[in-house]
């Protein structure tokens, strides 16, 4: 895009927290945002603000004893819109925010810290039934559904002896009908694993080199089409997930973006093509995906390869010398996203011209 | 001796001299012509015209044209009046050198103050040209500044427009919602005391809680909720997959270093070191050399090698007694001792050894592995499979690539299958 039709990210309004906040998550059909942290006393923080013209108001707050690391809508119906969050100590917990003295559903899900959280089935998007995915430092990754208590319906552990290596980042994929579901988990050590839920096994597995920091499909709720994980480094690799080879797996096309760790990466909920990266340095870039010509090719044997296509950088901002750890598109308008840092403030931009993209 | 040029004509005005000036054949650059307020002197060796003007002129303003085997001198007077002659006549031999001199002065001088006046026009166009870049470039960015403002604004503007919105659509939905559920609360109610019946017993818990939470919202959320659960599917059964991770060569540098034993480790060494019990009474017929541990104990490998196992059976007991804390000792007494069949020995000093390898550091990996090695072989040959088994996978975890401690592994293994059978 030229110059002067390049999106531009507008930083619209600027929060100071007291507390270190991990996760911030737009409440679905709404102009609210929350923000998940772990206060200087190290216990757990919710805080519930509403877009007021330029600034944010506080509407509410919430303190558990524990730190919470990671929290996810995606299980739930639009009428209810509780939370889902994972802490430092490994519980899983669904809150409803407007009576948050008890949890919805509690469990104690992990023996260490849950770094990654992730919801399928709610909001009115897709089929099958609500599933909350957690990835921990205990090495184990595991698929709970809000109607049983207490044992996950899936679990994905090291085998026995094995030294564990630290789940970084989960994801759903490919849910598109009420039977199938992926599951995509990112290791310290650079693993990258696809399980299918439905015939419950390890689908493909790929070794990125350096620590996964996160993995997000372009889609949840679609015959899986494309993965994007970053890195640290600097590096994030975009997966063509539509043909699997049976040896080479999926196609990918990687970019160094930054020098830094890329911490997260986001796609844009109204096209998903269009995906940001926030980095170590501060910085965010906005990142457009191009198909190639052909999506598929017969190799040497006459099985079916993918072909990846390229990536190129539509615009980039840098707005604090912390790492931006946390980055969320809001649903309900095109651009709106809010991004948490580790200099403990909250950011709500707006990234235009998107629809000429 | 210059040859004067004396053919010179001249007409005057009364604002202006011009003097005219045939060369001959001599050509005349600008160099050549002098020129002050009241001296002329036009030098083209060997050529020499020089005049005493009448009164000053103004030499900045006055010209001098070349051309034509000639040079045309326009003068202009700096008092307007008519000049009796073009040179002063009674121009005596010293006044016309001081004059000469003081021309040349002035001369210079005026040189000088042009060169200054240079200097600082250039320094202020200078000044001047910094000055409106700066301004071209603060226009630039002032520009673009407004570009972005406006930006801002409109979209601050279509966000509260937007946010407007939801919070209308809102309002609208949860009425629509009041409306509806008036009409389906009856027959639910019933339905509702029905469910609560049935799953009182199992999970009595968390329907109270799941009551109690979506008080908020009404009753309305139990309902549709309850419609809703009918037609999703159930839960998953519950499966497991197991993973295996790829190895890391490098593995992350800090967090898995093992800095704080590995530092441990290499205290330790050196604390044995340095640790020498001095005061036996054998050592007095020794040789100062013979005294130190690692002498005896490279001794004691010699003998190994050649076969005499007894004699490094003493080496190594001597160096014991002189430092108890080298693991190597008591490893190659151990291996002394198997070969001399004294299998409770040889177990008693491979355990010393292991003790004494901790913390387990990949430094003294090849030690334990072989005081492991060791001690199963002396199990084994006292018949203590299990204990000997358990030695060897200890060896193998250490050093998974060692193809013979498999291949003995594997054999104890059968050897225990074959006792368990026949016993």
């Amino acid at each position: 895009a030229a110059g002067p039709d390049r999106p531009q990210v507008v930083s619209h309004v600027q929060q100071a927290l007291s507390y270190t906040v991990f996760d911030c998550k737009w409440v679905p059909r709404s102009a609210r945002l929350l923000c998940l942290g772990s206060a200087a006393r190290g216990t757990g923080l919710v805080q519930l603000y509403e877009l007021h013209g330029a600034r944010l108001e506080l509407l509410r707050e919430i303190e558990k004893p524990k730190p919470i690391k990671c929290g996810t809508f995606g299980a739930t119906s639009l009428q209810q819109r509780y939370l889902a969050t994972g802490d430092f100590d490994g519980n899983l917990n669904i809150w409803n925010l407007e009576a948050p003295e008890i949890p919805v559903y509690s469990v104690k899900g992990h023996k260490e810290i849950i770094n990654s959280i992730d919801g399928v089935g709610g909001l009115g998007i897709g089929e099958g039934a609500p599933e909350i995915v957690t990835g921990s430092r205990d090495g184990t990754v595991k698929v709970w559904d809000p109607r049983q208590n207490d044992t996950p319906v899936a679990n994905m552990e090291p085998v026995h002896g094995e030294s564990k290596r630290d789940c970084w980042t989960v994801a759903f994929g490919n849910a598109y009908n009420q039977e199938e579901r992926v599951v995509c988990a990112g290791y310290d050590n650079g693993d990258i694993k696809l399980f299918d839920l439905r015939t419950m096994s390890l689908r493909w597995e790929t070794n990125i080199k350096n620590g996964v920091c996160s993995v997000e499909f372009d889609r949840k709720d679609i015959n899986m089409n494309k993965l994007v994980a970053t890195s640290l480094e600097g590096k994030f690799h975009v997966f063509d997930m539509r043909t699997q080879h049976p040896t080479k797996g999926f196609a990918s096309v990687s970019e160094k973006a930054q020098k830094s760790t890329i911490w997260q990466v986001r796609h844009l909920p109204q096209n998903r093509d269009i995906f940001m990266t926030s980095g170590g340095s501060g910085s965010l870039h906005l990142w457009k995906y191009e198909y190639p010509a052909q999506r598929s090719k017969k190799d040497s044997e006459g099985s079916e390869m993918g072909v990846a296509g390229s990536v190129s950088l539509l615009q980039n901002v840098t707005l604090s010398t912390q790492p931006i750890s946390s980055l969320d598109w809001s649903p309900d308008k095109k651009g709106l996203c809010v991004c948490g840092a580790f200099d403990q403030t909250v950011r709500v931009l707006i990234v235009t011209k998107l629809n000429k993209i | 001796m210059p040859v004067w040029l004396r053919e010179h004509s001249w007409r005057q005005t009364l604002t202006a001299v011009y003097l005219s000036l045939p060369l001959r054949g001599a050509r005349a650059t600008p160099a050549n012509i002098f020129c002050s307020e009241q001296y002329l002197k036009v030098s083209i060796p060997p050529f020499l015209f020089e005049a005493i003007l009448y009164a000053p002129v103004d030499d900045r303003n006055s010209t001098a044209k070349i051309g034509n085997g000639n040079i045309f001198f326009t003068l202009y007077k700096k008092e307007p009046a008519m000049w009796d002659s073009l040179t002063l006549a009674d121009a005596g031999k010293e006044k016309l050198q001081y004059l000469r001199e003081n021309a040349v002065l002035k001369a210079q001088e005026k040189a000088k103050e042009e060169t200054e006046a240079k200097k600082i026009t250039k320094q202020e166009h200078k000044k001047y040209a910094l000055e409106s870049t700066m301004k071209v470039e603060e226009a630039e960015r002032k520009r673009i500044e407004d570009l972005k403002d406006k930006e801002r604004q409109k979209v601050a503007k279509e966000l509260e427009f937007w946010k407007n919105q939801q919070k209308d659509a809102d309002k609208y939905k949860s009425v629509q919602k009041k409306e509806e559920l008036r009409q389906e609360i009856e027959p639910l109610k019933e339905r509702k005391n029905e469910k609560m019946n049935k799953s009182r017993i199992p999970n009595e818990g968390t329907s109270k809680i799941r009551l109690k939470s979506t008080k908020g919202h009404g009753s309305c959320s139990i309902f549709s909720q309850n419609l809703k659960e009918e037609r999703l599917p159930a839960p998953r059964a519950a499966a497991t997959i197991k993973v295996n991770f790829t190895p890391r060569v490098f593995p992350t540098a800090l967090r898995e270093s093992r800095l704080a034993e590995e530092e441990e480790w290499l205290h330790k060494q050196a604390e044995a070191r340095r640790r020498i019990n001095s005061d036996l009474s054998e050592l007095e017929d020794l040789k100062e050399e013979e005294k130190s541990p690692d002498w005896l104990k490279d001794k004691g490998n010699n003998m190994f090698a050649m076969g005499n196992y007894l004699g490094a059976v003493n080496a190594y007991n001597l160096a014991v007694r002189l430092n108890s804390k080298l693991p190597l000792l008591y490893l190659n007494r151990a291996a002394c001792h198997l070969k001399l069949r004294n299998l409770h020995k040889a177990i008693e000093d491979s355990s010393k050894a292991l003790e004494l390898l901790t913390p387990p550091v990949p430094d003294n990996e090849n030690a334990r592995v072989k005081a492991h090695v060791r001690r199963g072989t002396a199990f084994c040959q006292l018949e203590l499979y299990t204990e000997g088994l358990q030695d060897y996978e200890a060896a193998l975890k250490i050093d998974p690539k060692n193809k013979n401690i498999e291949k003995d592994a594997e054999k104890i293994r059968h050897l225990i299958q074959e006792t368990m059978q026949s016993s």
